[in-house]
């Protein structure tokens, strides 16, 4: 540890306990300092502090030492009492006060960190008038009757050379009763050294004079007590001092030049002169001899076994004296009272050593007295003796803590002096490092007004950032208490600084509720300072209290108001955090080649329209890397995107309202910088910025600003939301910039309530980090808030008109794609491109002309079907709108478009189309308009078709349609069933009858109806068979009555086209789960069901009719096999069993379908059993069970159980087959053969012949050629035999 | 009887602070938690202090204010647990005894699959526990 001198208690003991000269002096006197702007003692003050006085002092041991530093307290003898508590306390505030204004002014910065702080060393951050106002403390209780060192050591007598009979007056002025109490009422010796002081004024009169006076002075008070002292020996008064020494001492800094204007250096050297003198002259070797001469006494009366036992004895005896709460009064005789009087002069002489015995002996003394007061102020001087001694730190403690302990315990009269010793105590504890055990010695130095414990706890808390480890945590409690005091106290300005404070240990918290307190306080009182911007700032802080109960929000919000209110102004309030910005959820969307006919369409995903214009756009390896690469744009602007001026910049932010409360915002708009110069440095543009980064700044704009401004560059728009408590808002703010250049989003600005602006500022990282997660290809690590803004392009707007939300599957429509193109000049080069052909397609122009949907009706010269079908299949690929439409528009162009909801569901419709600009010159060459479409398809009819040979005929099949009506309320009208192809026919198992049509298909009805299909297919080339869909003829059955129109041509467009998706969807579709290829052209059949809606208008508009298809694809006929057979014979045969058993001849016609030779082999069974397993194996080469398999099944209910009654294995049966059991013959393409059969039927019944089966393979002659073509072929396989019954009767 | 409760994370942010007064002290009551931190800090910093019950969770009486009786526990994983009382003498075996079961009770608040560790506990069960345990609490010393 230091030198305990050189600590701060240490210095502050040399300053405080030093010996007190009395000045007396007469009006006169004071009279010649004023003229200087001093008093007497403040003229004399600078040279009673003596830094190296360097005179050796001897006391009570024989030992000299030399005493370098002394000083001289000097006080006018009105002064000599103990101060008025009131009026201490009054200066007290006034200290307080002063400081408070003094520190306030640099206190608006922010509070420094809180690590920082504990960093710095403690004189830093413990304000300085903390030193004064202990001072002024301690000054509160000098002068006590209890203790010496108050007491004057000396008497310095000054007169004035002017004054009449100045020996006279040397006398009156000690004799006169105005001296202090302390010396008339015996508490002081009043016989105490006197300096006789001759003030001469040189301005007044002539030094003759004076040296008269100081002989007499001389010869009447001593030759060595007399001095004179010349003054004001400047004669005009400008006397200059380098340094000036009263400044310092002089409280009240005012004209500081004017101080000791008269006052030349012979003067000031005399003053130094005298006072020099009268230190080390006179009372240095007036307190020695006094401490001598005392310790003498004190030696013989006190010391000594003899002696302590005398005193003991006798204080006994006084024991039952009644108590006095001050303790007996000790006149200046008595032994206590010079006792401490040695200890004390021995202290200021800093003879410690001496000092401590002194103080010991008495203190037992006053113990035993019951002089508490005294006891504690002994025990206080003992406590500092040992600390100046460095000697025993415990024993230091102890004693301070038991002095304090007196103090507090002898109640009020102690009250002054419990906080002068705390003080020491604490500034003792502190010397030595304990920190924590000062902070609690302030602490409890706070007694009950709220000033003093205000700076007491202040003086705490710094005490527990100092302490180690460091106490962040209490640091900041006594602050926020000790505040809370000053502001009862009405010391706001302290209050606040106090709780700026402790706000640096609460800002990185989690304690929002201290936190958020403190904030709100600090802004409080800050209005009422008014100092409205650091109020607002600080309240801001806890706007966004989402955490705290609804009345918190609402007092904080109404503060937050009413201090805007009171402003008058509008503030511009950087980072507001009401509402609060979502920042990750913020998403840019810009067109630069990209263009976006609704919002909808700018949220799909990039690689899904990348994937859709894959093969339109132009130099495909520069788009797909990065479309900036293209050398059109320098390489400088890859950072930065392009975007087209006139066009807007949308950008999506989300607002949320943490508070329970519902606020209103308004004037929601971008914050933009435009700059007209594309090579402006990046510098630049950082350096016109920085404005904004400055955290938290507080503007006050003009009700115009700079937007104004802006507005010939871009156009903000602006929205007004109002929020409820909790909501989260979304919006959509635009830019659009006017002219080319650079334009960079800064941030948002809004209006919060109408009176507060809060900026936010858009950190790109942010933002950019977001981009890459939400796939907006910007692979730029540059700032991506900076756009490019080349000058303005044509732009295509497009829409789909009409395009239904919602539509029944099934519904065709026209629908109209409109394209505008706005600006003037033109593109060319049009291209389309669908994502899904199957609900959309692109139709002929002629269309447009057209009825719809009459036009789909079947006309007679219907021979147009060949050239649409190549725009089918085209259209699968991009569609080149003709040249010729493209060139410039001043009206829209009208495309028609076929639509067909295929599918029940939600469907997403993408279209993207492509164009360049006429103008080459550009920036950017083409651009795509992205158009997105959801719509919703409801389920309409259920259609399943069946389809299962006719038992009777050979190429003759039965179909069975079930429609059923899925919808809730909508019914429909059946009006046409088409089969595609032209080798089939088609028409109704029975004629149509008025009575019994198939109106109206009302929700939820279920229909039947019953078809033929026949195959008429003529001998055909392989051409023929490819183009077999497109050439055909087609069969047509019409299910209404003739008077609602003729039939649809399921020929032409649409139906065609949407036919040819359907069956490339439901052949997908198949293959998914059917491991067989299509057998030959004749085994499946295409069905196209037709229906009508008739939409009621309400408006009385005729109502419209809307046409919807249904296309069934690939449906199986019957069987998989090749070949066809027909059982013939008699159905009923009479036969007379008695004579002989019965034989029936049948014939079975076998037809070869297929484009190869056929094997066939026909066995015969007998046993029901061999049925039964060859029933089950009908796959046992190979088929695998597929949907149609099972509508098989159900079919066969129509031509009755296959088997019959199941007979019982063991029965022998009724009939056998005839002949050979097994017939093969060889079957060319396309041919038929009549196979003869015979069976023998033993007893009348009836008779089921199915049990028998075709074996066919393919007998590949020419094997190769078709291996390509049917790759999974199958070329054997089994047929069960057709049930054919026979009944055989017994004849009469 | 116990007027507040408070659970602080091991990096001295709180996650569960609970006052049983009528009265509006909230704020009071958090700070004296929060200051209460520094000494729990010091206590388990400079183990020469807390003497023989190095090894103990409960760390005792932390500090008397005027009032109230500021008593701490250190998990394991560091996370204080802190009861203000104005009991003025209570015996520390009871305090133990109820930090115990306070434990206990937190440790199946957080075992909470649904808990999010470090983040503030807003079980309402653990809640409901919580008072009885301080009802109970009050109790104690009559029986």
């Amino acid at each position: 540890m230091a030198d305990p001198a050189n600590t701060k208690l240490g210095r502050m003991l040399l300053d405080e306990i030093t010996p007190v000269v009395m000045v007396l002096r007469t009006p006169l006197v004071e009279e010649s300092c004023r003229k200087n702007g001093l008093s007497l003692i403040e003229m004399l003050a600078p040279y009673s502090n003596f830094n190296n006085i360097d005179v050796p002092v001897r006391t009570a041991s024989d030992q000299p030492y030399r005493l370098r530093k002394f000083k001289l307290r000097l006080f006018y003898d009105s002064e000599i009492r103990q101060p008025n508590i009131e009026a201490a306390k009054e200066r007290l505030k006034q200290v307080i006060t002063r400081a408070g204004d003094k520190d306030f002014s640099d206190q608006c910065s922010d509070p420094p960190d809180i690590e920082s702080l504990v960093a710095t060393s403690q004189q830093e951050f413990v304000p300085s008038w903390f030193q004064n106002f202990n001072k002024e403390l301690v000054d509160a209780v000098s002068f006590s009757e209890h203790e010496a060192f108050d007491h004057p050591v000396a008497c310095l007598v000054a007169v004035s050379s002017k004054d009449k009979d100045p020996i006279g007056k040397f006398v009156d002025l000690f004799n006169t009763n105005q001296l202090p109490s302390l010396l008339n009422d015996g508490a002081m010796d009043p016989k105490i050294l006197k300096y006789f002081l001759l003030v001469h004024d040189n301005q007044d009169g002539e030094l003759e004079k004076a040296t008269g006076v100081l002989t007499a002075m001389r010869s009447t008070f001593g030759a060595n007590d007399c001095r004179l002292l010349c003054i004001n020996s400047s004669a005009d008064g400008m006397e200059e001092h380098q340094e000036n020494p009263w400044a310092s001492y002089k409280n009240i800094a005012s004209n500081s030049k004017q101080l000791g204007c008269f006052l030349n250096v012979d003067d000031i050297e005399e003053l130094r002169n005298t006072m020099h003198d009268l230190s080390s002259k006179h009372i240095i070797p007036h307190m020695e001899l006094k401490i001598r001469v005392l310790n003498q006494q004190v030696s013989a009366t006190r010391k000594g076994f003899r002696n302590q036992i005398k005193n003991l004895w006798w204080r006994k005896g006084k024991d039952d004296a009644p108590e006095n709460p001050n303790g007996p009064m000790y006149t200046f005789s008595s032994t206590e009272s010079q006792i401490r009087v040695l200890g004390d002069y021995a202290f200021m002489l800093r003879d410690y050593e001496l000092a401590l015995s002194n103080y010991r002996l008495i203190s037992t003394d006053y113990k035993l007295d019951k002089a508490w007061k005294h006891y504690a102020g002994v025990q206080e001087m003992m406590g500092l003796a040992y600390f100046m001694l460095d000697q025993s730190r415990k024993d230091a403690e102890y004693c301070m803590e038991n002095a304090f302990t007196t103090y507090l315990k002898i109640g009020s009269s102690g009250g002054r002096n419990v906080t002068r010793c705390g003080i020491w105590w604490a500034e003792m504890l502190k010397a030595r490092g304990q920190f924590k055990d000062a902070a609690g010695v302030y602490f409890r130095i706070s007694g009950e007004e709220p000033l003093h414990s205000a700076v007491m706890l202040e003086q705490a808390s710094y005490c527990f950032l100092s302490s180690t480890p460091t106490m962040l945590r209490k640091y900041g409690f006594h602050l926020v208490l000790s505040g809370d005091l000053y502001k009862k106290s009405d010391q706001i300005k302290h209050a606040i600084r106090t709780y700026r404070g402790a706000l640096s240990v609460f800002k990185g918290t989690t304690w929002n509720h201290i936190r958020d307190h403190v904030h709100f306080h600090i802004g409080k009182w800050y209005a009422f300072l008014g100092m409205f911007d650091e109020a607002i700032k600080h309240i801001l802080e806890v706007l966004a209290c989402g955490h705290q109960s609804k009345a918190t929000q609402e007092l904080f919000l109404w503060d937050f108001f009413r201090i805007v209110q009171e402003t008058g102004k509008t503030f511009e309030v950087f980072r507001l955090q009401l509402p609060v910005i979502n920042f990750p959820s913020i998403k840019i969307v810009f067109e630069d080649h990209r263009t976006y006919a609704s919002p909808s369409a700018a949220i799909v995903r990039e690689s899904l329209w990348q994937s859709l214009e894959g093969d339109m756009i132009p130099s495909l390896s520069a788009m797909k890397t990065n479309w900036l690469d293209s050398k059109v744009l320098p390489k400088k602007y890859k950072e930065s995107n392009v975007c087209v001026a006139g066009e807007a910049i949308k950008v999506d932010i989300s607002f949320r309202n943490p508070l329970q409360i519902p606020v209103s915002i308004s004037n929601v708009s971008l914050i933009c910088k435009h700059s007209a110069e594309y090579d402006e440095t990046e510098s630049d543009a950082i350096g016109s910025l920085t404005e904004c980064h400055n955290d938290k700044e507080l503007r006050t704009i003009s009700v115009s600003g700079d937007f104004s401004l802006d507005t010939s560059l871009f156009t903000l728009s602006e929205v007004d939301i109002s929020m409820q408590g909790g909501e989260t808002m979304l919006v959509q703010l635009t830019v659009t910039p006017k002219i080319e250049g650079t334009l960079k989003l800064v941030g948002v600005r809004w209006k919060l309530s109408a009176s507060v602006i809060g900026i936010c500022n858009f950190h790109s990282d942010i933002i950019r980090k977001k981009v890459a997660k939400g796939k907006r290809k910007l692979k730029q690590v540059k700032d991506n808030l900076q756009f490019l803004v080349i000058k303005s392009l044509p732009r295509l707007e497009g829409v789909v008109d009409d395009l239904p939300k919602t539509v029944y599957a099934g519904e065709l429509r026209r629908l109209t794609l409109e394209l505008r193109n706005p600006s003037k000049i033109s593109v060319k080069n049009l291209k389309m491109r669908i994502s899904h052909p199957r609900f959309l397609n692109i139709a002929a122009q002629e269309v447009m002309n057209s009825e719809f949907p009459t036009c789909l009706r079947k006309q007679e010269n219907s021979s147009q079907s060949c050239t649409q079908m190549d725009a089918a299949k085209a259209a699968n690929s991009v569609f080149v709108f003709p040249e010729t439409t493209a060139n410039s528009w001043e009206t829209p162009l009208k495309w028609p478009l076929w639509f067909r909801a295929a599918a029940a569901g939600s469907i997403s419709l993408y279209m993207t189309i492509y164009y360049e600009m006429e103008d080459a010159s550009s920036v950017i060459t083409y651009r795509t308009l992205r158009m997105h479409y959801n719509l919703e398809v409801l389920p309409s009819l259920e259609v399943s078709l069946q389809t299962s040979p006719c038992p009777s005929r050979l190429q003759e099949f039965l179909v069975r349609m079930d429609v059923v009506n899925r919808t809730s309320s909508e019914s429909f009208l059946v009006h046409q069933l088409s089969c595609v192809g032209d080798q089939w026919e088609l028409a109704l198992l029975r004629p149509i009858d008025s009575a019994v049509s198939f109106e109206l298909l009302m929700a939820g009805q279920a229909m039947s109806c019953f078809f033929k299909l026949k195959y008429g297919r003529r001998q055909g080339s392989t051409e023929e068979k490819i183009s077999s869909l497109a050439t055909s003829g087609r069969a047509d059955v019409r299910l209404v009555d003739s008077d609602s129109g003729g039939l649809f041509d399921t020929s032409i467009s649409p139906f065609d086209l949407f036919h040819h998706y359907e069956r490339l969807h439901q052949e997908r579709h198949e293959q998914g789960s059917d491991g067989v290829g299509i057998m030959g052209h004749g085994s499946t059949v295409d069905f196209i069901l037709i229906f009508e809606s008739q939409r009621e208008s309400n408006a009385g508009l005729p109502s419209t009719t809307e046409v919807f298809s249904h296309h069934k694809c690939h449906c199986k006929i019957a069987s998989n096999s090749p070949i066809w057979w027909l059982m013939d014979g008699p159905r009923t045969v009479r036969h007379d069993f008695s004579a002989a058993f019965c034989e029936i001849n049948l014939s079975m016609t076998v037809y070869n379908s297929s484009e190869d030779v056929v094997s066939v082999r026909i066995s015969t069974l007998d046993s029901t059993s061999a049925i039964n397993s060859a029933s089950v194996s009908g796959n046992e080469v190979g088929w695998h069970d597929t949907s149609h398999l099972s509508e098989i099944k159900v079919t066969s209910d129509v031509m009755g159980t296959r088997f019959g009654k199941a007979l019982s294995p063991e029965s022998v049966s009724p009939f056998i087959w005839s002949g050979s059991s097994s017939t093969r013959f060889n079957l060319e393409p396309l041919s038929s053969v009549v196979v003869p059969l015979q069976i023998s039927v033993f007893s009348p019944g009836t008779f089921d012949l199915s049990n028998y089966s075709l074996h066919w393979n393919l007998v590949t002659s020419c094997d190769g050629g078709d291996d390509d073509e049917h790759g999974s072929r199958v070329s054997s396989g089994t047929c069960q035999g057709h049930s054919y019954h026979i009944t055989v009767l017994q004849k009469e | 009887m116990i007027v507040c409760l408070a659970v602080v994370g091991h990096q001295n942010n709180p996650l569960y602070i609970q006052s049983f007064t009528e009265a509006d002290d909230a704020l009071k009551l958090h700070h004296i938690v929060h200051c209460s931190l520094d000494v729990v800090d010091e206590r388990v910093n400079n183990p020469k202090k807390s003497g023989p019950t190095i090894n103990e969770a409960f760390l005792g009486l932390l500090y008397p204010t005027e009032n109230y009786k500021v008593y701490g526990y250190l998990t394991n994983t560091k996370v204080k647990f802190i009861l203000v009382t104005t009991d003025l003498d209570v015996r520390d075996a009871d305090v133990r005894n109820f930090f115990r079961r306070f434990h206990a009770a937190y440790v199946d608040a957080v075992t909470n699959p649904f808990h999010v560790p470090g983040k503030k506990i807003t079980s309402k069960i653990f809640a409901e526990r919580v008072s009885t345990m301080v009802k109970s609490f009050g109790l104690s010393p009559a029986s």
